[in-house]
C-alpha cells in the first residue's frame, strides 16, 4: 500500500467527522490544540498506525499446489 | 478481456471465463480467508467454498456492487460458519469502550512495519492478538483497514450502518493496539 500524505488539516476532518462535529465546532478546535501538544496522544496515535501497517504487511501466498487443488475442486481443469 | 464481458460469459456458462475470474481473485481471496482464520488449511477451505458459491451463483450476480465486493461477503459468511462450528472458543468483550483505552500503558513502539516476512516472532504476536477479536469486529478491522475497502464498502458486506461500522472499527483498533502494547512492552 502506498504512503499517503496527509495534512494536518484532513486529520482534523477526518477526527471530527467521526466525532459528527463541524471543524470549526469548540470540541474540534479544543482536540486539535490538546493533538499538538499531548505526546502520549501523538504515541498513542502511532501505535495504532502500526498496530494496522502490521496487520496490512502480514501476507501469505497461494501456493500452486493450493491453486491447483482449487481448480480441481470447482472442476474447472 | 475486461471484467464485466467476464462475467458475462461465465453467466452463459463459459467454464474458461469462470476459471479467469477464479484465477483474478484467488490470492486476494485466500489472503483474506487467512487472515480471518489464521490457520492456513481452514483458510484454502474457506477459498474453496467461497468460488464454489461464486460459480453456483453468478447467474444471481446483477452487477450493482463490484465482484470483489461479492467475494468478500461470501469468504466472510464462510469463515464466520467455520467459527460457529468450533464453539469451544472463547472471546475478548468489546463493550465496555472507556475501558479500551489504556491511558496509563501509553509507551512508544520501538518496533516498526519492515520486514514483516521474515519476523516470525512478530507474526506469533499478531496471530495472538487478533485470535482473542471476536469475529464481527475482526471482518470489520479487516475490510476497512487492511484490505482498503470503504466504510460504505464494509457495512454492505457485513450488514451494519456506516456508524455502526465505525464503532466497531475503533473499538477492535483500541483492542488490538493494547494487546500488542502489553506484549512489547513484557
Amino acid at each position: 500500500m502506498k504512503e499517503e500524505k496527509v495534512s494536518c488539516k484532513e486529520v482534523m476532518h477526518h477526527i471530527c467527522d467521526n466525532l459528527g462535529e463541524d471543524l470549526d465546532s469548540p470540541k474540534c478546535r479544543a482536540i486539535k490544540e490538546h493533538l499538538d501538544n499531548c505526546e502520549n496522544c501523538q504515541k498513542y496515535f502511532d501505535s495504532v498506525e502500526k498496530t494496522i501497517k502490521f496487520y496490512q504487511m502480514y501476507n501469505v501466498e497461494l501456493k500452486e499446489e493450493a491453486h491447483k487443488r482449487l481448480l480441481d475442486y470447482l472442476g474447472l481443469e | 478481456m475486461d471484467e464485466k464481458e467476464l462475467i458475462k460469459k461465465a453467466q452463459n456458462g463459459d467454464r474458461k471465463a469462470l476459471a479467469e475470474l477464479v484465477r483474478k481473485y484467488e490470492q486476494t481471496i485466500y489472503n483474506f480467508s487467512f487472515k480471518i482464520c489464521r490457520d492456513k488449511e481452514k483458510a484454502e477451505h474457506a477459498m474453496q467454498e467461497t468460488f464454489m458459491s461464486m460459480i453456483k451463483n453468478i447467474g444471481q450476480f446483477s452487477g450493482k456492487s463490484k465482484l470483489s465486493t461479492w467475494l468478500y461477503t461470501i469468504v466472510s459468511n464462510h469463515c464466520l460458519m467455520m467459527a460457529r462450528a468450533s464453539k469451544n472458543k472463547t472471546f475478548a468483550s468489546l463493550d465496555d469502550e472507556d475501558a479500551l483505552i489504556d491511558e496509563k500503558n501509553i509507551a512508544e513502539w520501538k518496533i516498526t512495519p519492515q520486514n514483516i516476512a521474515e519476523n516470525n516472532e512478530l507474526k506469533n504476536l499478531l496471530d495472538k492478538a487478533i485470535d482473542k477479536l471476536p469475529y464481527d469486529y475482526r471482518i470489520v478491522f479487516l475490510l476497512r483497514d487492511v484490505e482498503g475497502l470503504s466504510t460504505a464498502e464494509t457495512g454492505q458486506i457485513v450488514k451494519l450502518s456506516v456508524p455502526a461500522v465505525k464503532s466497531r472499527l475503533h473499538r477492535a483498533r483500541a483492542f488490538l493496539r493494547n494487546e500488542l502494547n502489553k506484549m512489547f512492552l513484557q
